[in-house]
């Protein structure tokens, strides 16, 4: 396969395979400092290369597959649905004892991103296309996650740090939701410091992924920042439905049903 | 009249037996002691009237209806428990004092000031950011606060605890009056044997998840030891 494939990308298919060896190159000395030194994560940092390329090199040959294929928006509903049930999984591993978590993180994996993703398909900011559709989703799914691991993280946090003050409301005659309020809202607000933080230095510090693919391929850079700021924006907001999401779901696992805190919190 | 009436109340926390059959009555408008040392189970049986654990065996019958028949935050608007440390919520002592009421109505102002002063504090109080008081100070705000719900029994575990030992006693007949005034039923736990005798009409001896004794104050003998 000669000649390059991608407007944008300076090379060719093979000339690729020759850059790629030459940055194992690269990361093959830092193993082998790693173990020299013994930092001790020569192991881990192997596992993650393979595992990582090996993923890529996966998606990138269902995507070649998906794009030629005439009923792609039958198959992409099973990317999709893998995307979020990894996800849902991966995040539920952060809440320590919480039973079930999966069924607190999935629904909020999902509504959080799909009603971004639905927005962004109405205002057709995104087009019914598998290229736009899988990384834009990818995106929101991933953003989606790691916000809804720091807010069940932090609410968990939050209520173990604070059972007396939470026990004292529940005496006070208020409800699960009402002793819990506080709490939900600083989970919802640390979840989302990395996001805003990145956000203020968006251009500066760094330019993300969206908008550093569309100048690879070439885009106009204001067209690019334009579709970035929209990226942007997409993740905050389901950032911020699938934070309130994880407070409002966990509240029933945080809680019995007679408004007394779970025995796994004490 | 018995206001509550506990029946062979049983209670596990971590596989440890804590409560082996608790059976108790306690009449309306008294202040009963609850007394025993550390670990008898004194806190988890108010704990356990208040809802906030659920038994494992037996009933606790209030008014005549079962407590598990009763919405738990309708429950402890009745019966409202007082905990040994006295978490202060973030605002003023105003904020505190209403937070339990505001949750159902609309509060009067001067029903928080005389829930204030029946608990010892003065209206000076009322804008004090409440994370600033003192020990004793936080007491009465808790008292304030349990007292603005206009509850028909007070659990008080430990209520003095962390009180200037030269106001305690001010504490007491603060306690005292108004349970008096408002005609409360009190449930006063302590491990402070002289306490109960000074403020409890009656007093029930609590041991190894089982109530010993119950009698009245004047007829209560302490052997010196638990």
């Amino acid at each position: 396969m000669g000649g390059s494939i991608l407007s944008g990308i300076p090379y060719s298919w093979d000339e690729g395979l020759i850059i790629l060896a030459s940055v194992f190159i690269i990361l093959l000395i830092v193993i082998i400092l790693s173990v020299i030194k013994k930092i001790g994560i020569g192991k881990e940092f192997t596992y993650a290369i393979l595992k990582g390329g090996g993923q890529l090199t996966l998606i990138a040959l269902f995507l070649t597959y998906l794009f030629e294929f005439e009923l792609w928006y039958i198959l992409i509903w099973l990317l999709l649905g893998t995307m979020i049930l990894v996800s849902g999984y991966t995040s539920a591993r952060r809440a320590t004892g919480m039973h079930n978590a999966y069924y607190v993180t999935t629904p909020a994996i999902l509504i959080g991103s799909s009603i971004v993703l639905i927005i962004l398909a109405l205002s057709r900011a995104m087009p019914m296309e598998p290229q736009f559709i899988i990384p834009l989703a990818g995106m929101a799914f991933g953003n989606s996650m790691a916000i809804c691991s720091i807010s069940l993280d932090r609410l968990i946090r939050e209520v173990k740090l604070n059972k007396l003050a939470i026990e004292t409301a529940l005496s006070l005659g208020a409800n699960s939701s009402q002793a819990l309020e506080e709490y939900g809202k600083i989970s919802v607000r640390t979840s989302l410091i990395p996001t805003i933080d990145r956000l203020k230095t968006l251009g500066i510090i760094f330019i993300p992924g969206a908008m550093s693919g569309l100048l690879i391929a070439g885009t106009n850079p204001i067209v690019a920042a334009e579709y970035q700021i929209i990226v942007y924006l997409m993740i905050v907001g389901g950032g911020i439905i699938t934070a309130l999401i994880v407070t409002f779901l966990s509240r029933k696992r945080l809680f019995t049903d007679a408004e007394q805190l779970a025995e796994w919190i004490n | 009249m018995n206001i509550i009436k506990i029946n062979g109340l049983e209670k596990k926390l971590d596989g440890k037996e804590i409560l082996k059959g608790i059976n108790l009555e306690v009449n309306k408008g008294t202040i009963i002691g609850i007394v025993g040392p550390s670990g008898s189970g004194k806190s988890t049986l108010l704990r356990c009237i208040n809802r906030l654990i659920e038994s494992d065996r037996g009933s606790i019958i209030f008014n005549k209806k079962n407590i598990r028949d009763i919405f738990p935050t309708e429950l402890r608007r009745k019966i409202v428990m007082v905990h040994q440390e006295s978490v202060m919520f973030p605002g003023s002592v105003y904020n505190n004092v209403s937070y339990g009421a505001s949750l159902i109505a609309d509060v009067k102002k001067s029903h928080i000031l005389k829930c204030i002063k029946d608990a010892g504090l003065t209206e000076d109080f009322l804008d004090t950011d409440a994370s600033k008081l003192s020990g004793g100070e936080k007491k009465r705000v808790a008292l304030a606060r349990a007292l603005a719900l206009d509850p028909s029994i007070l659990l008080l575990d430990e209520p003095t605890s962390g009180v200037d030992p030269k106001k305690v006693q001010t504490v007491e007949k603060n306690i005292i009056d108004f349970s008096k005034n408002r005609k409360l039923t009190v449930l006063w736990v302590t491990h402070n044997i002289d306490q109960a005798m000074r403020v409890s009409s009656c007093i029930a001896n609590l041991k190894d998840g089982v109530i010993r004794e119950v009698c009245k104050t004047k007829d209560f003998k302490w052997e010196g030891a638990y």
